[in-house]
């Protein structure tokens, strides 16, 4: 679906090169997450996937073709949902997505089944310039599946959002892969990354540190070990124990069957932690 | 084609929903009154004053306040990621506002002067020196980032264009300058009061068409290198 080669870029004035040959992957189907701190280089990777520099070097292939060779139509196979949920603030909600419904050639979905399936049925004849950022993230969603794309490219998707909000959005990303949608976050918010991605890759200072499953890495590069919380009489204690053989160790058993058993985890290294312990660097 | 008709018509929509049309109705009341208190001898020259300043002033002021408001509400991004091409989107801005100078154009005319000896010339006239400007003024908008760089920068960038004018008034020999795209403009717009040459409306025709060409590669350009790279 998507190959990348080798890629490099240069902003037009800027001494110092931003991307430094990056090698990757996504297969058709997949949420696939590029994750670093802000300066990595993650926007500057989305803007050449989207086709918006262009002079890059290296190879960028996307639904077969070199990016720098594709035109407008590109943009009837793919989705963009950028960051910030910019529209046109005196016009409604369905006016928007009329506006830019108007711009395909491909069949559209009707706007008015969309903004049923996000919850802003509602709210289709306020002007945007009325919504809260919540409500503007799940347009600025709509707007990008109006054309069933191939491939939908989301620039941090739950940045700013309350938890429910958050956790529409997750919801929504999930539904559109079920549909068969590549689909590319850029992200530092490690969290949505962990839940939301087949496979993650680490961008620092314009170069991939490592490119895995969240629940690989989890597995390869995290402590395997279980950590008890239990309550003897007034006290609360803790205890780890290693989760090889875990099923045969006396003192594990012991603890479940002679104490009330509070918490139980296993203490697998999170997102977050792995970065840091692979790049050095913390994502703010 | 498709595309380029609905961007012309939201334009359309986006300039009447931020009361454009409605300013342009009271600047049309405006010059109503003003050519109402201009003697007989001297209506027609401040007729045909007002019929090529104003296309000009709608298209370097209202373009670049129209890409100035679309870049402040930062939809540049999410529009130029949809199908929609650049030379669309200037071309639809080019439409759009050249379709309010004719109708304003033609307001000011007709209650003046009454109907045009040569309506087709005329609307030409009218229309293609509107479309000029326009494209200059986002092709300014693009190199600026403030309001006040913009407002600057755009009479910097009109001022060769209304060199003509000297010759409307005598001052200096209209050779001089006849290569500036808008001598052309006053020639078509001329055509409502007295007859022009077929040479002199092909000669017209030419340098503005040219002179469109040129300023909209001009402000593809720069609308390319300052607002899609950044």
């Amino acid at each position: 679906m998507i190959h990348v080669k080798g890629l490099r870029y240069t902003y037009p004035d800027a001494e110092l090169q931003t991307l430094h040959g990056l090698d990757f992957s996504v297969h058709a189907g997949e949420i696939f997450g590029l994750l670093g701190p802000s300066g990595a280089g993650k926007s500057t990777t989305q803007k050449i996937l989207i086709g918006t520099l262009k002079q890059y070097e290296g190879s960028a292939k996307v639904l077969g073709s070199e990016i720098r060779q594709l035109g407008t139509d590109y943009y009837e196979r793919i989705g963009v949902a950028f960051e910030f949920p910019n529209f046109y603030n005196k016009f409604t909600v369905l006016e928007n997505l009329r506006l830019f419904r108007s711009l395909y050639k491909v069949d559209t979905i009707n706007p008015i089944e969309l903004l049923s399936d996000v919850g802003l049925e509602e709210a289709r004849n306020l002007k945007v310039s009325q919504l809260s950022k919540g409500m503007k993230m799940r347009l600025n969603f709509c707007r990008s599946i109006l054309h069933s794309p191939e491939i939908l490219f989301l620039d941090e998707p739950t940045s700013g959002l309350d938890p429910v909000n958050a956790q529409i959005i997750k919801e929504m990303i999930l539904k559109i892969r079920a549909t068969g949608t590549t689909v590319i976050i850029t992200t530092h918010n490690m969290q949505a990354a962990e839940e939301l991605c087949d496979r993650v890759a680490f961008i620092v200072d314009g170069q991939i540190k490592l490119i895995d499953s969240p629940r690989e890495l989890k597995l390869r590069l995290g402590t395997k070990q279980v950590r008890v919380e239990y309550r003897d009489g007034d006290r609360l204690r803790a205890k780890e124990f290693d989760l090889t053989g875990i099923g045969s160790n006396e003192h594990f058993q012991h603890i479940l069957r002679r104490y009330p058993i509070e918490t139980i985890h296993s203490s697998e290294a999170t997102l977050e932690e792995i970065f840091i312990r692979v790049t050095g660097r913390s994502l703010l | 084609m498709k595309r380029l008709w609905a961007a012309v018509q939201f334009d359309v929509r986006f300039q009447f929903r931020h009361g454009f049309y409605t300013v342009y109705v009271l600047v049309c009341v405006l010059y109503w009154v003003l050519l109402y208190f201009i003697p007989k001898g001297h209506k027609e020259t401040v007729t045909m004053l007002l019929t090529f300043s104003d296309p000009s002033a709608v298209g370097l002021i209202l373009a670049g306040g129209i890409v100035l408001l679309e870049k402040d509400q930062g939809i540049h991004a999410s529009l130029f990621a949809t199908p929609l091409r650049l030379q669309e989107y200037l071309l639809a801005k080019a439409i759009s506002i050249s379709l309010l100078s004719l109708a304003s154009a033609w307001a000011i005319h007709g209650v003046a002067i009454g109907l045009s000896d040569n309506p087709l010339l005329f609307s030409t006239g009218v229309a293609l020196t509107s479309s000029m400007i326009t494209l200059l003024s986002i092709g300014v908008v693009a190199n600026t980032q403030s309001i006040n760089g913009f407002i600057l920068l755009s009479q910097l960038y009109a001022l060769p264009f209304v060199i003509p004018l000297l010759g409307l008034f005598g001052i200096v020999s209209p050779y001089l300058y006849a290569i500036i795209p808008t001598t052309g403009s006053l020639v078509l717009l001329r055509s409502a009061f007295e007859s022009v040459s077929y040479t002199e409306i092909a000669f017209a025709l030419l340098i503005l068409l040219l002179g469109n060409y040129f300023v909209f590669t001009w402000a593809r350009r720069s609308f390319s290198q300052k607002i899609f790279c950044n």
